[in-house]
């Protein structure tokens, strides 16, 4: 414990020395990047120790405010999402320190790269705290360090409102939690996490409203549909490296939160695992046709984190259920999917926004149609940017592969236990999920780095610089090491998976003994396809070097000139998709004379959340002539009140006098 | 690993071109023509690996790589299937993900190829292709877990092996449905009618044949001979699901997919001779039809 207070504290420490030796912008840098990246690296082994089953110690504060004693500890729950934090958080935010440099106003940037190291200290104290006080006040100061970073390009009106609704937002789930610790410490004797779990017997119906508003508040700070609609404004326009921080951690808490939750209160009800499944589906169906529909690079790889929002709802939905009916194979199963998937969205999403960053600092434009032809210019970027591709759609040799495949052993295990038989139709759901996502990234991929560059941003284009580069190569080695060597990353996930709703150590053992031997296989089938690979790249070369090779113009019907705009548009290449899914999609087409224009809305944030407030407006404004400023009224409505009361007291005391 | 399951996937890889060419024929019989030779797509293997080949400036690794990659993903994912009926070379639980993931990263190869040539042809092409798949895959899916549901195994060897064959008599009417949505999902991964039709000679109407069209040479080959290694791999799943064998020796085993296979083909020929390709709009409603009837054999089976 001592290791990881040292390393959080170094790492506050780099936040503010960036500040205090602003007269030697040199030396801040070196130090700001010393210690956070050493600070990180220091906070991160006593998580480590604690998974490979370990302990670390804990840290006990006296309280003087009411709610007991605040507490601070590591069990393998939080050693997890420590890894996740401090990963990642260290690799955005070196990136940040390059990629801010060339922001005019040093001041402004000197503040964000303190909050960015502040926030990933109050993100480590999150997932280590051990009572309800604590936990919500880290939370608090999380979310409102994360204000400040999306808005750091405030002059513009666009991401002003993204910040405002983000702050109302994340506003609005933490008054769910408030309400959730506030309802559950009733019958705790303090609000310490071991006494919550002590008193979750205790919780009426089956902590029926603890669960549903845990799902609320940690579901808005998740982002899963319809709680989403925050979130791709937020993480569009912020800095790529705090889009990268958000997408790939600070969402994760809500995941946090909810397996904190089963963790506490033991196996949910079934309605609760239903639920969450649904809902998994949902995001992650719905997140992935809107992130097909978008333009604009960084809002489509924001649409992209509530997909895989869905897929981890997806596997702790379905092991909700099997702890709920008694398979606890399928429970550890599911809940491990979900743990191993926040860790490998939080590589590969930070990793892609990270390459965004590099896109829209080479260019200047996050518009996916006026890109093209990157991968020539930048090739590093491309290859950093494909194993995120391939890693999120969740293709082998990489991560995303392993994961998924962990949800679905919990979705088709699903299928033997009795009273949760249904949820073997999320095979399907996960399985259009991930088909979905191969186009979306084909889109990407294919638009953004290939062919011809559609603009003169995208010819000028060049590659970034070590600074950029270095934490991208790190968050794509985290990728293909996972893919490559599954079982590294698989144990410790079981482990985890242990602790929660209640299953017990023994089910971990049992998991890890049915699939201990397909982990030795996806091992030997990811080798298999690098070394088939490079041997028929080598064969196919030697056969070429004996043919005839001719270099001419791509094939146009006979057209000799092709033109960068006769190339397909990202657009177009997802309007079959959108084409089939209709108004669920949200695109909408209009017709200017001979062109056509596609823009994609958010049809929970445009057609619900605004129009509700635009109506709550209204009501206010019909309410306003109450107030007026004049004092004979107010008196009139003193007066009112008073007889109103005397009325009601005459009333009652005729209804009920003696 | 056996000796058999080394034979059967020698034996697949061999006649995979094969398949093509006999429902090429079949089609050409029942239109009443005399139709090209069985053996054409070896002819233009063989052809094409002779030829040189003809790049765009346009185009990177990306483009040169897919063909390559295409072909290692077919391969392995033919690893995957129990073609002798009893074990495959590679058998793990959960491993029809692999199967259906190794495909997608053949798929996405070539989509990426076809974007890295700057053509509208190509980039219509690829859009169609991921379209198609993004509906065929849920299909593909429901089926995996239909046959889960049956055999009570989690892997391809024993899901299309001995399990299944004890599942048939109780589970016939689910393990049909089970049957025809898994050929129907053929015809769409397959690239054949009604939703993609390769003796199409207009770019505007193709899916596949369209996204390649930049391909030459060797280049061309490997992802000629992918796209029927990939038909026969689809075959080979339907006769397993049909034709459980793992009580026959082994060689008859074989030789049962060998003939299966061909059956597969000459009745992928039939549909092609009596049904024109569906308009694009309505494949997504075909490939529906093909979740339903897999969905449908999923409830069979849960009520069971």
């Amino acid at each position: 414990m001592t290791l990881f207070l040292g390393g959080i504290a170094a790492v506050a420490l780099g936040g503010l020395a960036l500040v205090a030796l602003s007269f030697r912008p040199r030396w801040a840098a070196a130090a700001f990047q010393l210690l956070v990246g050493g600070g990180c690296m220091a906070a991160v082994l006593p998580a480590l120790r604690v998974l490979s089953g370990g302990t670390a110690g804990e840290l006990r504060i006296r309280a003087t405010v009411p709610g007991g004693d605040w507490v601070f500890g590591i069990d393998p729950l939080s050693a997890f999402f420590l890894l996740v934090v401090l990963g990642v958080g260290a690799a955005a935010a070196l990136y940040g320190v390059s990629y801010l440099s060339s922001e005019s106003g040093a001041g402004p940037v000197r503040t964000a790269h303190a909050v960015t190291a502040l926030e990933i200290v109050a993100l480590a104290l999150v997932v280590t705290a051990r009572s309800a006080i604590p936990f919500l006040i880290t939370w608090e100061i999380m979310a409102v360090l994360a204000y400040f970073l999306v808005v750091f390009e405030s002059r513009l009106p666009d991401v002003r409102r993204a910040g405002l609704i983000y702050l109302i937002c994340t506003h609005t789930g933490t008054l769910a939690l408030v309400a959730l610790f506030a309802s559950w410490g009733q019958l705790a004797g303090d609000l310490s996490f071991d006494a919550l779990a002590a008193a979750a017997p205790a919780l009426p119906a089956g902590a029926a409203l603890v669960f549903a508003l845990g799902l609320c508040g940690f579901g808005f700070k998740a982002g899963l549909v319809p709680l989403h609609f925050w979130l791709p404004g937020a993480h569009g326009v912020a800095p790529s490296h705090v889009s990268a921080l958000m997408s790939g951690v600070v969402i994760k808490m809500g995941i946090y939160g909810l397996l904190r939750l089963v963790n506490l209160a033991g196996a949910p009800p079934a309605w609760w695992g239903w639920l969450v499944l649904v809902l998994g589906l949902g995001s992650g169906v719905l997140g992935v046709l809107w992130a097909l529909a978008q333009h604009d690079l960084k809002r489509l790889l924001a649409y992209h984190s509530v997909e895989n929002i869905g897929i981890i709802l997806l596997g702790l939905g379905v092991g909700a259920l099997g702890a709920r009916s008694g398979a606890p194979t399928v429970a550890v199963l599911g809940f491990a999917g979900a743990v191993l998937h926040t860790l490998n969205h939080a590589l590969f999403k930070s990793l892609l926004f990270l390459g965004a960053g590099a896109v829209l600092r080479a260019t200047g434009t996050r518009l996916i149609d006026r890109l093209g032809g990157l991968g020539r210019r930048m090739p590093y970027t491309w290859g950093a940017f494909l194993v995120g591709s391939i890693a999120i759609v969740g293709l082998p040799p990489l991560n995303g592969f392993v994961s998924e495949w962990l949800v679905y052993q919990g979705l088709l295990r699903s299928g033997a236990m009795a009273p949760a038989r249904a949820a073997v139709f999320g095979v399907a759901g996960l399985a259009l999920i991930g088909a979905l996502a191969l186009a979306c990234f084909a889109k990407v991929g294919g638009a953004v780095f290939l062919g011809q560059p559609r603009s003169a941003q995208a010819r000028e284009g060049r590659e970034v610089g070590v600074g950029l580069l270095a934490p991208m190569a790190a968050l794509a080695f985290g990728c293909a090491v996972i893919g490559m060597a599954p079982a590294v990353a698989v144990s410790p996930a079981l482990r985890v998976a242990a602790t929660l709703g209640g299953v017990g150590r023994g089910a971990a053992g049992e998991a890890a003994a049915a699939i201990g031997p397909a982990l030795t296989w996806i091992a030997l089938t990811a080798a298999a396809l690098l070394a088939l690979v490079a041997a028929g790249w080598w064969l196919r070369t030697r056969v070429l070097s004996r043919r005839p090779q001719a270099w001419t113009e791509t094939w146009a019907c006979g057209y000799a000139r092709p033109d960068p705009r006769m190339q397909y548009t990202a657009a177009s290449f997802a309007a079959p998709l959108m084409a089939a899914y209709g108004r669920a999609a949200g695109v909408h087409v209009t017709r200017e004379g001979g062109a056509f224009h596609t823009h994609a809305t958010d049809p929970v944030l445009d057609g619900v959340a605004l129009p509700l407030w635009q109506r709550v407006l209204a009501w206010g404004q019909a309410v306003r002539p109450i107030q007026q400023g004049r004092l004979w009224m107010y008196l009139l409505y003193v007066l009112g009140a008073l007889l109103g009361l005397l009325l009601y007291l005459a009333l009652r005391a005729g209804g009920t006098g003696p | 690993m056996s000796w058999s399951a080394l034979l059967g996937l020698a034996i697949v890889l061999g006649l995979a071109p094969l398949l093509p060419g006999v429902a090429a024929k079949t089609r050409a019989r029942l239109t009443g023509r005399r139709g090209a030779p069985l053996l054409q797509l070896y002819r233009d293997l063989a052809r094409l690996w002779r030829k040189g080949v003809v790049y765009s400036r346009t185009t990177t690794f990306a483009f040169r790589v897919a063909p390559v990659v295409l072909v290692v993903t077919a391969v392995l994912a033919a690893c995957l299937v129990p073609l002798d009926g009893r074990r495959a070379l590679v058998g793990f639980s959960g491993d029809f993900v692999a199967f259906a993931a190794l495909l997608a990263l053949g798929r996405f190869a070539l989509v990426l190829a076809a974007w890295d040539t700057g053509s509208s042809f190509e980039g219509m092409g690829a859009s169609r292709e991921v379209t198609v798949a993004a509906f065929a895959e849920p299909a593909l899916f429901l089926t995996f877990v239909a046959l889960v549901l049956a055999s009570g195994s989690l892997s391809l060897g024993g899901a299309l092996g001995a399990p299944l064959a004890a599942a048939w008599p109780s589970a016939a009417p689910a393990l049909a449905l089970v049957t025809a949505s898994l050929f129907l999902v053929l015809l769409a991964e397959g690239s054949r009618v009604p939703v993609d039709d390769p003796a199409t000679h207009l770019e505007l109407t193709m899916i596949h044949e369209v996204m390649v069209l930049d391909h030459s040479g060797l280049d061309l080959a490997l992802i000629l001979y992918g796209g029927a290694l990939k038909l026969s791999l689809f075959g080979a799943l339907l006769v397993g699901a049909v034709a459980p064998r793992a009580e026959i020796p082994p060689a008859i085993a074989v030789g049962v997919l060998v003939a299966g296979l061909l059956v597969v083909a000459m009745a992928v020929g039939v549909v092609e001779s009596v049904m024109a390709r569906l308009r694009l709009s309505r494949v997504p409603q075909f490939l529906t039809a093909a979740s339903a009837l897999a969905a449908l054999a999923v409830i069979l089976l849960l009520v069971r």
